[in-house]
């Protein structure tokens, strides 16, 4: 199964950058993290933060009438990489079903060349969060 | 009461104030890459950990020629006093602080919280990467007595000197393998070295500023523990990086004399064959 048509746009994209370009695009997506709407300040302060490596990331998935699933977060300004990441991933599957959700490959990411940029050891919070949102959609799908 | 050794340590008034100083580098080495690009210090250089200070193959770090080519690219001299900053604590900080003194380098110096600091004071950031004159930079032979490799630490632990494990309660007791999706640093075990005290890392620092916490709090937080001045202490986390802060702490702020880091640490120690482990 081919991946979303907008994640796949991303992952094209930053297939043919060069490492410059990369880290702007990444900040660039790292600034653009929409804050956390406020409907969700109360149950983020009974959560547990997904166990990044020292980076406290909270997610929260909502589903919509068309059975879509929009992805929300709260990601430190301290932490762009993080930050960046997620923002590709809510960018790339933000209305997507849960079943083409739980499709994404974990290593979807890998024509992206993102190691070039950020290490290969750093895109591990890249798996965490895509795991995590599987996860979410999964409890989504339940309810 | 001042700390052992104040000159490894510098406060964001005598960063600002040497920005201009030519015999000053200051390193920004963080957990998170994107920070120096989106504005660090002015004339800061970027030490990234895990792709210019690692060996490109094997798991070490790399070797006295790339350490002095990286050097001499950086325009650092011998002379040159670094000052070391980052995210996160200034545990990478430390970490590259650490690997300088490995190879050598004298005067180093870590800025007292940090990059967390520096933008609590609203002091200015900048994009520009600034670039200097190549030097030729000489390292000196690794310093293997403040590095700690599987072989020691095993007689170390068999006869019970001081060890700390400075990872969270939880990876100490082994309820907790390895973080959550990081593959590369799991271990097949879980617990700790036998002998060795949980004294998490972050414990030494000040959860608002990141800067170190007193000598009396260290002191009695440490010793506490029983881990004292006299002993011999071997520090360890998951990959050597939190740990290295505590050497840090141990060795610069409290002035105990023989202390080493272990970088192998758990992701080395939880796959060891034969290895002993408490829990």
């Amino acid at each position: 199964m081919s991946l979303p048509p907008k994640l796949q746009e991303i992952v094209d994209d930053f297939a043919s950058m060069s490492r410059e370009e990369k880290i702007e695009t990444l900040i660039g997506y790292a600034e653009s993290l929409p804050p956390l709407p406020e409907r969700f300040k109360e149950d983020r302060a009974k959560m547990e933060p997904i166990p990044e490596c020292m980076t406290p990331v909270f997610l929260f998935g909502e589903k919509q009438a068309d059975g879509g699933v929009i992805f929300h977060f709260d990601i430190p300004p301290q932490s762009p990489t993080v930050q960046g990441l997620a923002c590709i991933l809510a960018t790339g599957l933000n209305g997507c079903k849960p079943e083409e959700i739980l499709a994404v490959p974990a290593d979807f990411f890998a024509p992206m060349k993102l190691e070039e940029a950020i290490s290969g050891q750093r895109l591990n919070g890249f798996r965490g969060v895509l795991a995590h949102m599987k996860q979410t959609a999964v409890n989504l799908m339940e309810k | 009461m001042s700390y052992a050794h104040p000159e490894y340590l510098v406060d964001t008034e005598w960063v600002a104030n040497h920005l201009a100083d030519a015999k000053v580098r200051i390193i920004e080495s963080d957990e998170d890459p994107l920070l120096y690009p989106m504005g660090h210090i002015q004339g800061a250089v970027q030490v990234d950990w895990f792709s210019t200070l690692q060996h490109p193959v094997r798991r070490d770090f790399v070797s006295k020629e790339q350490f002095e080519e990286m050097c001499s690219k950086l325009g650092i001299t011998n002379d040159t006093t670094i000052v070391f900053y980052g995210d996160k604590s200034n545990w990478f900080a430390c970490y590259a602080l650490w690997l300088f003194q490995y190879y050598g380098h004298k005067n180093v110096k870590i800025m007292n919280g940090g990059r967390a600091k520096w933008e609590q004071e609203k002091r200015p950031l900048v994009k520009e990467t600034p670039s200097y004159a190549r030097t030729t930079y000489s390292a000196k032979d690794a310093d293997k007595s403040i590095r700690a490799f599987r072989d020691e630490v095993l007689i170390h632990s068999n006869a019970r000197k001081p060890l700390v494990d400075v990872r969270s309660p939880k990876e100490f007791t082994g309820e907790m393998l390895h973080m959550p999706n990081y593959p590369q640093e799991g271990a097949t075990r879980g617990g700790h070295i036998p002998g060795a005290v949980s004294i998490p890392w972050s414990q030494a620092v000040n959860e608002v500023d990141a800067t170190f916490k007193t000598t009396e709090e260290l002191v009695a937080l440490y010793e506490g523990k029983n881990i004292k001045a006299d002993g011999d202490v071997i520090a360890y986390c998951r990959i050597g990086e939190r740990s290295s802060l505590t050497w840090f702490v141990l060795k610069y702020l409290l002035g105990y004399p023989k202390v080493k880091n272990y970088d192998g640490s758990w992701t080395e120690w939880g796959n060891l064959v034969d290895a002993p482990i408490e829990k």
